[in-house]
Parts: C-alpha cells; sequence; structure tokens
C-alpha cells in the first residue's frame, strides 16, 4: 500500500467514524450488511462511507449485485430482520442503525423518503392514489384535517404533473402509466418534505421520453424541498447532469468517490475508467470499438483476500492480490466536499489521459467487405413492402363488438441489404416488436410483402420454402436467461437446429466447437446448463444458437438490455466482430439509442406503428428532422456532466396516445413541440393531412413532417444553467 | 350492477337448464326403478310394475326423450319435479331436506370462513415461529384425514364428555329429540343437537383457507408496494395490515364463493353419520334407489347453488378489487 498519501486529521478522524462534517444531513460510517444465504453468510455491503450536504445530490453507481441498492435499504432500515447491518447511519447526527422499527417510522416518509425502481408494482393496487399520498401525510401528522390532506395531495399532484389533479386522485394506480405511476411516488416521497430523497434506479424501467419527464420531476422535487437526494443507477449518464458527488460501487464497497468532474474527467480507478468506455455515446459518431471488462464480479459469499476487481482488472500485479485496497485520496486534486478518492494501488499510473481503449485492450474496429461497396450495389437481404398488422379493438362478453382498430404496424416499407445493421427504435409501444413478429410470421395471408432472400412471404405456401427462409434468418431475444431451455446443455442448444436441417453427427459435432470458439466462449464448457454461465455468457450462447445455421440475416431484439453495462460492452463488440468477419445482416430492435447510434449503419424511429424518419444513423442523430427524433434524442442523457448541464432538452406532454383516440393527420400532432407552437392556420394542416415518408434532398434520409424546421414550443425546451 | 345481475342470471339459467336435462338423459336411460321392483314379496309382474310406474309418470316404455318432454312439461306448466318410485312427490320432500341441510351447515361455514382466514393471517405474520408452525401442520393433518373417520372421532369425544359428566349434555345424532316443549327447553335441546356436527365440521373444514389465506399473504408480504408503504412510514405491521392482507384477498374470496355450493351438495358424509337427513344424502340415495326424479331435482339444485356462488364471487372480487369492473 503507498505511504505517500497524505491524511489529513479530520480525514483520520472520518475513517474512524468519530468526526462528520456538522452540516451533513445524512453521515453514513463504515456500513456492513451480512445476509445468511444456503450458501453461507454473503457479505453484500463492505465498508460504505459518505456524507449528504443539504440540497446536494449524490450519485451511486454501480452494477447488479454491487451493493447500491442494498446501501439505500439499509439507510431506510427497510432490510429484512434476518440481515446483519453494522456501522453507522447518522441523520442531523441521530443515529438511526438500530432503532426499532417503530422508532425508525418517525423517520420514514418524514425526513427520509424514497423513490423505487418499479412504478408498476410499488403502488397498492386496490387503493386510490389519493388514498396512498394522504396515508402518507396521515402517518405524519395526525393532527391534519382531511381538507388540508386533500388539499395537500391536490398540490403534490400538480407540482410533478399530473394532469386535472383533482380529479385524479379518486383514480386507482392501473389507470396510469408508468411513467405517471413514477410521478405519484415521486409526490408520495416528497409529501412531508423531507431533507433527505433516495432514488432507488427511478427511471429504469421507463422510455426515454418517460426517463426525461421523470427526471425533470425529480429536479423540480429537489428544488421545491430543498432536500438532499441519493440517486443510485448504473446509468452513467442519468447521473451525469444532476449529481454533485458521485460514489462508484463494486463488490459492495465503494472503489472511487469524487465530484461529478472528478469520476468523469480524471477517473483514477480502473474499474471507473471501464464503465465509462464501456458506454457508447449517442452524441457522437466515432466508430470505436467499446471497451470490455472482461470476466465477473467477486462471489461475495467468500472472504475477499485481494482488490475485488483484481480479476478483472488489466493492470494486476501481485501487490492487487494481498490486501484489498483502501479509498485513499487521490493526490494532486483536492478540495469540494468527499475529495476525490480511490481505492486502487495503481491510481497514480491513471492520472492524466488515460486511455481505457489502450489499457482493457479493446479489439480495434472490425472491417467488413462490404465496407467498400456501395449500398446500392449489395443484395437486399430482407424487405418489407407496406407492411401492416392491424388488431380489431372488442368490447362485450358474449358478443364481441368492435369498437376501434389498434394499428400495430401501418404500413412499413424498408430493406436491409448485405453487411449492414438496420435498427428500429421508438418507445414501448410503437411497433418495434409486432413489426419483428411479422417478420417471422412469414405466411402468404399476411398484409404487405415480406421478401426473406429473395423469397416472398405470398409464395411461402408450403412447409419447404418456410424451412428455406428459416435458414436465411434467426433471432437473438432480449432475455438470454428466459430463450434458453434450463434442461437443455449448451451442446442440444446448439445441436438443435443442426438436427433440423439433417446434418450428420460428426459433422455437428464439429460445428458446435467452431461456434463456440466464434462467440467466445471454452469449447470444452459444451456439456454444461445455461445456470452455470452468466448473463453474458448466456447470451452468446443465444447469438451462437442463432449462428448455427448460417444465416445472412439475423434479427435481434433488445440483444443487450438485460446485461450489464461492462458486460455489454463485450456483446456488442462480439455483434460488431460477426457482422464484419461473417457478413451478416442485422435487424435490431434496441431502446436504447445510444448502443443502436453504436452499432447500426441505418435506423428508422417509428411512432404509433408508422416509421416517422429512417436514414443513415449519423444523419439522422446529428440532424434529425422529425420533431419526434429530435425530442428522442434529446431526452437521451450523456456520461459528460459539463454538456449535460447545458444541454437543451425537448421534454415531450404526456404518454403516447391512445389508439382509439388516434389522430386523422399526423400521429404526432397531440404531442408534437412543433405543432404546439404553430398558428393556428398551420396547425390545421397537421391535423388534416398524413405527411408523406420523403427526403428534402438525394442521399439524405426520409422523414414525414411538414414543418421540420418549426420552431419548438417553449413550454417544452428544458435547460438547466 | 342490476343490468350486470340479470345478464349473469340469463346465462346461468341456460347453464342450469342444460345440464339438468343432460343430467335427466343420463339418469333415465341409467337408472332402472323396475329391476329393485322384482325384489318385492310378492314379486310383481311386468305388466304390474309398468302400469304402477305408469301411474307415477315413470313409464319404463317411453324412450328417454318422450319421457324429457313429459317430465319438463310437469315442471314448466305445474312446476312438478314429478315423484318417486315408491309415489312419494319430489316437491314436497324437497324443502325439508334444502332446510335440514342449510341448518347443518350455515354456521359451520360461517366459523370455519371467519376461523380459516384469521388463522391464515396469524401464520402467516409469524412465518416459520411456532405457532406458525402448528397451524399448518394441523391444517395439512386435517387435509389428509377423511372426513367420516374426523367425525366419528369428534362423536366419540362427545359420548366420552357425556359419559364423563353422567348425564347426556350432547347428541351426536338427529336434528331434535321428538315431542320436545317449545320454548327454552326446544332451545336447550337444537344446541345439544348443533354444537357436534358444527364442531366437527368447524375444526376439520378451516384448513383449507388457512393454508390460502397463508400463502397469499406470504406472497404479499414482501410485494413492493408494501415496501412503498413502510417507506411512508408505517410500521411492517401496519403495512401488511393495510396493504397485503387486502390484496391477499382477493383469490381466497374468489375460492369461498365456490367452496360453499360444494359444501352444500357434497355434504352427504356428514348428513349420513350426524343423522341430519339432508339434500345431499337424498342425491346418494336417489342413485342407490334408482330414482330418476329426485337424481334429477338434486342435480338441478346443486347448479343453482353453484350459479349463485358464481355470481358471489363475482361480487366478492369487485367489492375487493377496485381493478375489475362489472360491466
Amino acid at each position: 500500500m503507498s505511504t505517500n498519501i497524505s491524511h489529513t486529521p479530520a480525514e483520520r478522524l472520518r475513517d474512524a467514524g468519530l468526526y462528520a462534517p456538522g452540516d451533513a444531513v445524512l453521515s453514513v460510517r463504515d456500513l456492513n450488511v451480512r445476509f445468511n444465504s444456503e450458501n453461507g453468510v454473503v457479505h453484500a455491503v463492505r465498508g460504505v462511507d459518505f456524507d449528504l450536504m443539504p440540497g446536494k445530490t449524490l450519485g451511486i453507481v454501480g452494477e447488479s449485485g454491487s451493493g447500491k441498492s442494498v446501501t439505500s435499504m439499509a439507510i431506510m432500515g427497510l432490510l429484512p430482520e434476518t440481515a446483519d447491518i453494522s456501522g453507522s447511519v447518522r441523520f442531523k447526527g441521530k443515529e438511526l442503525l438500530g432503532l426499532s422499527d417503530k422508532a425508525m417510522c418517525k423517520h420514514r416518509g418524514n425526513d427520509i423518503a424514497m423513490v423505487f425502481q418499479d412504478p408498476l408494482s410499488s403502488l397498492t393496487p386496490v387503493y386510490t392514489v389519493g388514498n396512498q399520498i394522504i396515508e402518507a401525510l396521515t402517518v405524519h401528522n395526525p393532527t391534519m384535517s382531511k381538507q388540508a390532506k386533500e388539499a395537500r395531495a391536490v398540490d403534490l399532484l400538480r407540482m410533478v404533473g399530473i394532469p386535472s389533479p383533482k380529479d385524479r386522485l379518486k383514480a386507482f394506480p392501473h389507470e396510469f402509466s408508468g411513467g405517471m405511476r413514477q410521478r405519484v411516488m415521486i409526490a408520495i416521497a416528497i409529501a412531508n418534505d423531507p431533507r433527505v430523497l433516495i432514488a432507488d434506479e427511478p427511471t429504469t424501467a421507463l422510455d426515454v421520453t418517460i426517463q426525461a419527464q421523470v427526471l425533470e420531476v425529480l429536479h423540480t422535487a429537489q428544488e421545491e424541498t430543498g432536500a438532499a437526494v441519493v440517486m443510485i443507477t448504473h446509468d452513467l449518464g442519468v447521473v451525469a447532469g444532476m449529481a454533485d458527488d458521485i460514489m462508484v460501487m463494486y463488490a459492495g464497497k465503494p472503489v472511487e468517490t469524487g465530484t461529478v468532474e472528478d469520476i468523469y474527467y480524471n477517473p483514477r480507478m480502473p474499474y471507473t475508467l471501464g464503465l465509462l468506455g464501456a458506454v457508447p455515446r449517442v452524441d457522437t459518431a466515432t466508430k470505436q470499438s467499446l471497451v470490455p471488462i472482461e470476466g465477473t464480479p467477486p462471489n461475495l459469499a467468500l472472504p475477499v483476500t485481494g482488490c475485488s476487481f483484481a480479476a478483472r482488472c488489466p493492470l494486476v500485479s501481485d501487490a492487487c492480490l494481498h490486501g484489498e485496497p483502501e479509498l485513499f485520496s487521490v493526490p494532486g486534486v483536492e478540495g469540494q466536499t468527499l475529495g476525490h478518492k480511490a481505492a486502487c494501488i495503481k491510481s497514480d499510473e491513471l492520472s492524466g489521459n488515460a486511455d481505457a481503449h489502450r489499457i482493457f485492450h479493446a479489439p480495434p474496429k472490425p472491417v467488413s467487405k462490404f465496407d467498400g461497396v456501395a449500398r446500392v450495389e449489395r443484395e437486399k437481404v430482407l424487405e418489407l413492402k407496406d407492411v401492416k398488422k392491424h388488431f380489431p379493438l372488442l368490447k362485450g362478453a358474449l358478443i364481441k363488438r368492435r369498437i376501434g382498430t389498434v394499428k400495430a404496424v401501418d404500413g412499413l416499407s424498408f430493406d436491409i441489404r448485405e453487411g449492414e445493421c438496420v435498427s428500429i427504435v421508438g418507445e414501448s409501444g410503437c411497433g418495434k416488436t409486432t413489426t419483428l413478429l411479422e417478420i417471422m410470421e412469414f405466411h402468404p395471408d399476411q398484409v404487405g410483402e415480406v421478401v426473406i432472400g429473395g423469397v416472398s412471404n405470398k409464395v411461402a405456401t408450403d412447409h419447404k420454402t418456410t424451412m428455406a427462409m428459416r435458414k436465411e434468418m434467426q433471432m437473438v431475444f432480449q432475455d438470454p436467461t428466459g430463450a434458453l431451455d434450463p434442461r437443455f446443455t449448451v451442446y442440444e442448444v446448439l445441436a438443435e437446429p443442426l438436427e433440423n436441417l439433417g446434418m450428420p453427427k460428426a459433422a455437428i459435432r464439429k460445428r458446435i466447437m467452431e461456434l463456440m470458439k466464434l462467440v467466445g466462449l471454452q469449447p470444452d464448457h459444451v456439456n454444461r446448463f445455461p445456470n452455470q454461465f452468466s448473463g453474458g455468457q448466456r447470451q452468446r450462447i443465444g447469438i451462437a444458437r442463432a449462428l448455427a445455421v448460417n444465416p445472412k440475416l439475423v434479427v435481434l431484439d433488445e440483444p443487450v438490455s438485460a446485461l450489464d453495462v461492462s458486460v455489454q460492452a463485450g456483446v456488442i463488440n462480439l455483434l460488431d466482430k460477426l457482422r464484419a468477419e461473417l457478413g451478416l445482416s442485422y435487424l435490431m430492435v434496441a431502446h436504447d439509442l445510444s448502443v443502436v447510434r453504436h452499432i447500426s449503419d441505418r435506423v428508422a424511429v417509428m411512432y404509433l406503428g408508422k416509421i416517422v424518419e429512417t436514414g443513415n444513423v449519423d444523419d439522422v442523430f446529428d440532424n434529425p428532422r422529425h420533431p419526434y427524433t429530435r425530442a428522442l434524442l434529446s431526452a437521451i442523457p450523456v456520461p459528460d456532466p459539463n454538456l449535460e448541464r447545458t444541454r437543451e432538452r425537448i421534454i415531450l406532454q404526456g404518454d403516447l396516445p391512445s389508439p382509439l383516440d388516434a389522430p386523422k393527420g399526423c400521429n404526432f400532432a397531440t404531442r408534437c413541440p412543433v405543432f404546439a407552437a404553430l398558428p393556428a392556420a398551420k396547425q390545421e394542416k397537421c391535423l388534416t393531412l398524413e405527411p408523406p415518408l420523403a427526403s428534402e434532398k438525394e442521399g439524405a434520409q426520409d422523414f414525414a413532417c411538414f414543418f421540420p424546421d418549426g420552431e419548438i414550443d417553449a413550454d417544452m425546451l428544458v435547460v438547466h444553467a | 350492477m342490476l343490468k350486470y345481475l340479470m345478464k349473469r342470471s340469463g346465462i346461468y339459467l341456460i347453464m342450469i337448464f342444460l345440464t339438468t336435462s343432460a343430467g335427466y338423459f343420463l339418469a333415465v336411460s341409467s337408472l332402472k326403478p323396475a329391476v329393485l321392483e322384482q325384489e318385492k314379496i310378492p314379486r310383481p309382474t311386468p305388466e304390474q310394475v309398468a302400469a304402477s310406474f305408469r301411474g307415477l309418470g315413470l313409464d319404463p316404455d317411453l324412450n328417454p326423450w318422450e319421457r324429457y318432454i313429459q317430465w319438463l312439461g310437469g315442471i314448466i306448466t305445474r312446476w312438478d319435479w314429478g315423484r318417486s318410485p315408491n309415489g312419494a312427490f319430489v316437491n314436497a320432500e324437497f324443502a325439508d331436506r334444502v332446510m335440514v341441510s342449510t341448518r347443518l351447515f350455515i354456521a359451520s361455514i360461517i366459523l370455519t370462513l371467519v376461523i380459516g382466514v384469521a388463522l391464515g393471517v396469524y401464520s402467516a405474520a409469524r412465518q416459520y415461529k411456532f405457532q406458525d408452525r402448528v397451524i399448518t401442520s394441523y391444517s395439512y393433518l386435517v387435509h389428509i384425514l377423511p372426513a367420516p373417520i374426523a367425525y366419528f372421532l369428534v362423536q366419540l369425544g362427545a359420548i366420552s364428555i357425556n359419559e364423563a359428566v353422567g348425564e347426556r349434555i350432547f347428541f351426536v345424532t338427529g336434528i331434535s329429540t321428538p315431542g320436545i316443549e317449545p320454548g327454552w327447553p326446544a332451545f336447550v335441546d337444537l344446541v345439544a343437537h348443533y354444537a357436534v356436527p358444527t364442531f366437527a365440521m368447524t375444526i376439520f373444514g378451516w384448513a383449507g383457507y388457512q393454508i390460502a389465506q397463508r400463502q397469499y399473504l406470504l406472497d404479499n408480504v414482501n410485494a413492493d408496494f408494501v415496501r412503498t408503504a413502510r417507506a411512508k412510514g408505517l410500521t411492517r405491521n401496519q403495512a401488511i395490515r393495510k396493504h397485503a392482507l387486502r390484496v391477499s384477498f382477493i383469490p381466497v374470496a374468489q375460492s369461498i364463493a365456490f367452496t360453499i355450493p360444494a359444501i352444500f351438495t357434497g355434504g352427504f358424509f356428514a348428513e349420513a353419520i350426524f343423522a341430519w337427513p339432508g339434500i345431499g344424502l337424498w342425491s346418494i340415495q336417489a342413485i342407490s334407489l334408482q330414482d330418476v326424479n329426485v337424481a334429477t331435482a338434486t342435480l338441478a339444485y346443486g347448479s343453482v347453488i353453484f350459479a349463485i356462488g358464481a355470481i358471489l364471487a363475482d361480487f366478492a372480487t369487485t367489492l375487493v378489487d377496485p381493478r375489475v369492473r362489472v360491466q
């Protein structure tokens, strides 16, 4: 351990748990949480220290299993009684650990409040929203009159941006969308003006445009109440613009703490550096491969002897394996509330402009044989012509009446050429998945034509044609765990498609070994079951299965959204490599636009079953023309604090409209920021005519909007200076 | 609401009609009362049997369809559910039988429900503690104990109490003592007859509710919305009582409505063992006596009770779960 690191007296006292800044609202010292499990004692949180100043925001960043949520639950006293918690959690100097459930209740919801991850399950389904808000008021203000409580609930709902709050008090949670429910959760959390607000992945379950709305509400809530916020997230973009300080957690321990600038611009722990390099950026066109962090986090049921990151660290040396490094001040950069600290004995080596790509040996960007060929000269592997899928909306129990139509996919036309990746993006409910299902369906009775590898669905009347199509196109699914039969060994999983083709046994064996190597798995692991692999490895198995029959086109349905950031990078790099080496084409559906930008050549933005903008990925992302694309792109947080703080953000109002009151003209008019600012005469055009999908000039992207250069309505534009 | 009730009742009426008709055809083609007549001494001739049955509306020479029309006509025009082979009118006995069954079961149904749900909540709140282990083990034990044996054990217990006291406190069989004076003595007699079967059916009946309520509540104790309630400042017990309990009661409410008809129509063990000649016992006897009309009538009664149960289940669900709207 390096001895040249200076320790101020205040810091030494602080580390001993004796001293905390007097004005901190929340001081956590040496917090440890252990759970008894069947595999022994799991040490989930191992010594967390932080001080939270009034009105400040602390971002806790980490991957799943890093102990960030357990830390927050320990602070709230919401862990099960069987959890062994030690250390100190002080609220304004008063110790909270060890308080009984009843004593803790005086603080919960009053001094410290919390917003949880999944808004769909976090509200009680059988009580009205108003009832649940008022309950939070009643618990801490038993003398408050009924009228006063109701008035306060209406105020709170208005504050979090719920339209006609008075009527909505009587609504039940199921009558709200996910974003609205998260607003209600925030309203409940701030009901008693708490001093500390803990938000545990508050936007992870939401669409990007809704995420932007909710982050905005959180921002307002913090301004209104002056509360200090602890923001827990795995997304480095979300906290970049919000947080003052960041704590990066790994394997239950903080491995780097500092101000946002320290962490984002001067990371001193290889893990932080890797994380920052592992996230693709939505705002830049650099086509570098991502930084992969190989391996998996350590098992916390076993004692940690060295640095917990050593097994995955490219800079590892013998010294790292003996004794776990503590958080030490990084020399040179002093100041701020926390000071910049890193738990790495090599943090000095990382000073200056350490290049994550070099340190983590990021592979070079693979080059495909198609890269030099112009797009029009490549063959079409998939073509959709005016594909439609309309679902009737029925009502009635015995005799069904048609009361409307859900136009899930409404006249979709696009093509995919050899060697390219086309992505479909849009919010949930826009028809992305239905499009994939329509392509996989491949039946003559479909509305519209699907041509795969030159075979049209209109002639797919026999089994042989469909089989030929399946050989051309394969699919990789979102949830790698659900997509693999748990009772099949990897060998059986990969052999199944080959057996269907009637391949001889010896050839199958050879092909499987090839596939394992191709996707970066050890060939001698073929006899293992899926549950013996990590999430990233399982997704690699899913990719190997898709590639088994040598398809030309692979359909990727949210291929990395279930994976942690560091693992995601490895899978994305693999997909990139396979496309170049095997000359594959991809059709990808993803909600993460950063991933889309990184991996795709072309992109199609969908809204309510229609493509609203499509073209080369760089054209669309650098110069979006359709107001929806503009809003979508501006809603994505970027892991760059300085940029994030000054960015203009278009916050769309409301949710996707119900298909029953779908507008007659432009689908997007009801939420459009340009439409809202148009004079009534021009609005008329949007409401009556449907804008065609066309490009302005040769070679540029197609978009469907009459007023692409229109002003954005000032109410929907937000800048935090 | 009324419109919904009418609609549902209409649908169930059609279903009752169909099941009853199907039951009638099954009964008329499989039950042959003439066989039993052959055991009488002196043995009647087939002609005599046919003639006597013809008088009762049970003409064995007609084909099932003709008999069905005859039977249905009697119900529609005169509300006459036909006669037994011994000449008794179904209508005359029916009401008495239903009354006996209702009196026998009503108290234990209510007690079973209340005790079962309460114990379910109590044991869920003390999961894996001593009390929970005792209560839940008892429930599983009762589940594997056949009802006749359980009832006999209770009867034996009551008899030994009587013997220990030296006086007959409890009656282990029968509905009432004949010729008892009205007023207080009649009431005491009623309680003495009522106590044993009600006690037996209750202590062996709540197991299902207890296990279901415990399970559903435990499923909800760690739900996200309970955590939200605790984060607001409710204690763990308050949060469970107010938020988890009601949600966990939704599936139990549905099952209650469907178990009630099963008790009414399937309670023949209790009726036989405690000698309360109710509708369940009647339906079993009807089959052994080759009695087509009684068998069909009890089946129709079962269908009606089941329909009422189903409507009650809908009601109960709407009452506790606002997500379900009646329309």
